[in-house]
């Protein structure tokens, strides 16, 4: 017997799909992920007859209608290895547009906690996406989809549209390091859009990322309890489901 | 005769923002003095309301050149005892400037510890002793008319440069006799609740408490020669209570009460009375309230629960102070854990927001209690918790047993406010209690799903949403008086 895997692989997004009793066309064609469990569920309320679709190692999706579109919504990582295997099983279960909600810290000192941030450009800082793609990958985001998010946040909030960049390690973030990915044009930091961007470009979907920022690496400003972020992620929920409707 | 109760330039608790009420005991014996003598000229001067600093209280006092000034305050949620602090240092200054005014002083430890004030006091006159209304009826009266004070019971003095005891008085026992409080004397556009709650205004229409549990701070409010006053409960007419919000909401255009008695709801047919005469009233549509109850009241009358909302009662106030049910039995609390963790849900089942009152700092906490009990206190999940650390009152059963320990001595109170804690246990000093209150409130506001389910919760009415905005925002104060002594009454 060796002591080397014969098997090609031990677990496609396909297999956990199936172990999920998932069918082809349980999701919509438009999925909004976020990290926070809340965030996602404040997505939920917003959709018509919602049916949960699965619920594997504290991962929810729920698919449902919203002014006659399917929407799945649902809580898919908050960091680049969870995110990487859940943004895989959406693109397998049939989702064409993936829309990330999620949060960032700012380095510019003018970005204020509750911001937003639309994501224009990514810049690969971690570690996941090196099992899927090389090193000279560079993730691309839906233009059409982030100049449209972009007006419709504009019209109702401060936003910002540029860089981020993708970390693993959130007490890593020193002078050194912040400061050489804002020479390569970041202008925030998170835990996740690399792999969720990488992965959906892979499977030729298209994808965008909204971010509402919950603290300052410039001015030390931390917000995570804070009004003005809270108050942000029900706006940003508000806001993209009026981009939905308008747009998509 | 020209009287004037003056408010300081007070600030509020910690976690209330912005915060003031009209001093509910003022109006309620300015109110008194007006129907027995409508002669007197009286005037209220709320230096907190009005933004008044120390300089325009005197020239204000000045203009009005009065005979009497009355100070002291009936609600502990005003800020504990550190009030008094305040008080004493105004009337200080009154003294100081104008040697020839008499000094009254009332309510929460002037009535329990009269020595231990005039004592330290010598700007204060008297002290009333116990419930203070007919004693500063006859007081005024006696002085106005030149005759012996120590007639009047009730009441404390300097005599030959000894402090001189009246006898005892007995309690109202028909609050009904009382007029309404004299709410025209106050400047009522100034008010405002937890920093958004506008033409905000807190009521006090039953005095004692059937528990009169053992460290309550009501204590204060009674004269120590009985032991039985805290428990002798009385309630004003429920009828005579939608009137006076009534009165609140049309003539004064106030929009939001607080009903500060210890315990609202005592009697269930009181509570049926009010909930009928508010909807009679439609309170619903133009003032809403809030209370004070004890969770077995709530649970013995939970079909009138689903009346609250068309009532206008938006949210409840339940206490805990502990979170097991041999810790309650320590306390005397008299309730149990489970009662407790069924009237928040019934609250929350109706659309009726919870406040949960919890303590720390009790003799035989230790770290392990404390963290514990807070995990009970997040599973019994209310939606708004309100911390007080365990602050001996005098007059309150607890007092003496912690000065014969030596873990409390009679200071100036500028901390007593409840948010800063001032005696230690047996197993931790005042430092490790305050930094276990400070861990404990951030975690209850910063739990991920309690935010959410209140701040955008489409049930509860938008006033319960910015009182927990409020609370939220005011987290980082709290742990400043926890464990910075920084002072915000």
């Amino acid at each position: 017997m060796s002591n080397l895997m014969q098997r090609d692989i031990h677990i496609t997004a396909k297999d956990l799909l199936n172990s999920l009793q998932f069918k082809e066309g349980d999701f919509g064609k438009i999925t909004l992920v976020s990290g926070q469990v809340q965030r996602a569920e404040a997505c939920l309320s917003y959709l018509e007859n919602p049916v949960k679709n699965f619920s594997f190692l504290g991962y929810t999706f729920w698919t449902g209608d919203y002014k006659g579109k399917r929407i799945t919504v649902g809580n898919g990582g908050f960091f680049s290895p969870d995110s990487a295997f859940i943004t895989e099983m959406l693109c397998v279960g049939g989702v064409d547009i993936l829309i990330r909600l999620g949060s960032c810290g700012a380095l510019r000192e003018d970005i204020d906690i509750g911001d937003f941030i639309i994501v224009d450009k990514v810049i690969r800082g971690e570690g996941t996406t090196r099992y899927y793609v090389d090193d000279n990958f560079i993730p691309y985001i839906d233009k059409e989809i982030t100049k449209n998010l972009f007006q419709h946040f504009s019209k109702e909030a401060k936003v910002y549209q540029g860089g981020v960049w993708t970390t693993d390690a959130l007490l890593r973030e020193t002078k050194e390091i912040v400061n050489s990915y804002i020479q390569k044009g970041a202008i925030c930091v998170d835990m996740v859009t690399s792999p969720f961007v990488t992965i959906a470009n892979l499977y030729q979907k298209k994808v965008a990322c909204v971010l509402v920022v919950s603290d300052n690496l410039m001015t030390g400003k931390l917000g995570f309890t804070e009004l003005a972020f809270l108050d942000a992620q029900e706006k940003m929920v508000e806001i993209v489901f009026g981009f939905i409707e308008d747009y998509v | 005769m020209k009287i004037l109760f003056l408010q300081p330039n007070l600030g509020a608790w910690s976690t209330f923002g912005k915060h003031c009420a009209p001093n509910i005991g003022q109006a309620q014996l300015a109110g008194l003095i007006r129907q027995k003598h409508p002669e007197y000229l009286l005037k209220a001067l709320d230096c907190r309301a009005l933004g008044y600093d120390d300089k325009t209280m005197l020239s204000e006092i000045e203009k009005f050149n009065p005979d009497i000034v009355h100070i002291g305050d009936i609600l502990h949620t005003t800020g504990g005892a550190a009030v008094v602090y305040r008080y004493n240092e105004a009337a200080k200054l009154v003294k100081e400037k104008f040697p020839k005014v008499t000094i009254v002083a009332s309510g929460l430890v002037y009535a329990s510890a009269p020595g231990e004030i005039l004592e330290r006091n010598p700007q204060i006159d008297y002290c009333i002793v116990g419930e203070h209304d007919y004693t500063f009826l006859e007081l005024i009266e006696a002085l106005e008319q030149a005759k012996d004070v120590s007639k009047v019971a009730g009441l404390s003095f300097r005599k030959d440069g000894k402090i001189v005891l009246t006898p005892y008085r007995p309690l109202i026992s028909d609050l009904d006799e009382l007029p309404f409080p004299a709410y025209d004397l106050f400047p009522m556009d100034r008010y405002v609740g937890h920093t958004y709650w506008k033409g905000y205004v807190e009521t006090w229409n039953s005095r004692g408490c059937p528990a009169g549990c053992s460290f309550c701070y009501e204590w204060s409010q009674f004269d120590t020669r009985s032991t039985a006053d805290l428990k002798f409960f009385r309630a004003r007419s429920a009828k005579l209570v939608a009137e006076e919000l009534e009165l609140l909401a049309d003539k004064f255009g106030m929009k939001v009460v607080c009903m500060m008695d210890d315990c609202f709801n005592v009697s269930r047919r009181r509570m049926e009375e009010f909930l009928e005469e508010a909807k009679k009233r439609n309170f619903a549509q133009k003032i809403n309230w809030v209370f004070l109850g004890r969770a077995p009241y709530y649970l013995r009358d939970l079909d009138l629960i689903k009346e609250f909302r068309s009532a206008g009662c938006i949210m409840a106030l339940v206490g805990i102070e502990v979170a097991t049910n041999e810790e309650l039995q320590e306390i005397g609390k008299g309730i149990t854990v489970e009662q407790v963790k069924e009237t928040v849900a019934k609250l929350r089942e109706n659309k009726v927001a919870s406040i949960l009152t919890w303590m720390m700092g009790f003799e035989n906490d230790d770290e392990y209690r404390i963290k514990k009990r807070y995990e009970a206190i997040d599973e019994i999940d209310p939606d708004i918790c309100a911390l007080q650390y365990l602050t001996p009152m005098p007059g309150a059963p607890i007092w003496q047993k912690y000065i014969e320990r030596g873990w409390v001595k009679f200071d100036d109170l500028k901390t007593w406010d409840f948010h800063h804690p001032v005696v230690p246990t047996k197993h931790l000093s005042i430092e490790e209690i305050g930094n276990l209150g400070a861990w404990a409130l951030r975690e209850f506001y910063s739990k991920p799903g309690r935010i959410e389910r209140v701040l955008y919760s489409k049930d509860y009415h938008p006033l319960v949403k910015l009182c927990f905005r409020d609370f939220m925002q005011n987290v980082s104060r709290f742990e400043k008086a926890s464990k910075h002594q920084e002072l915000y009454v």
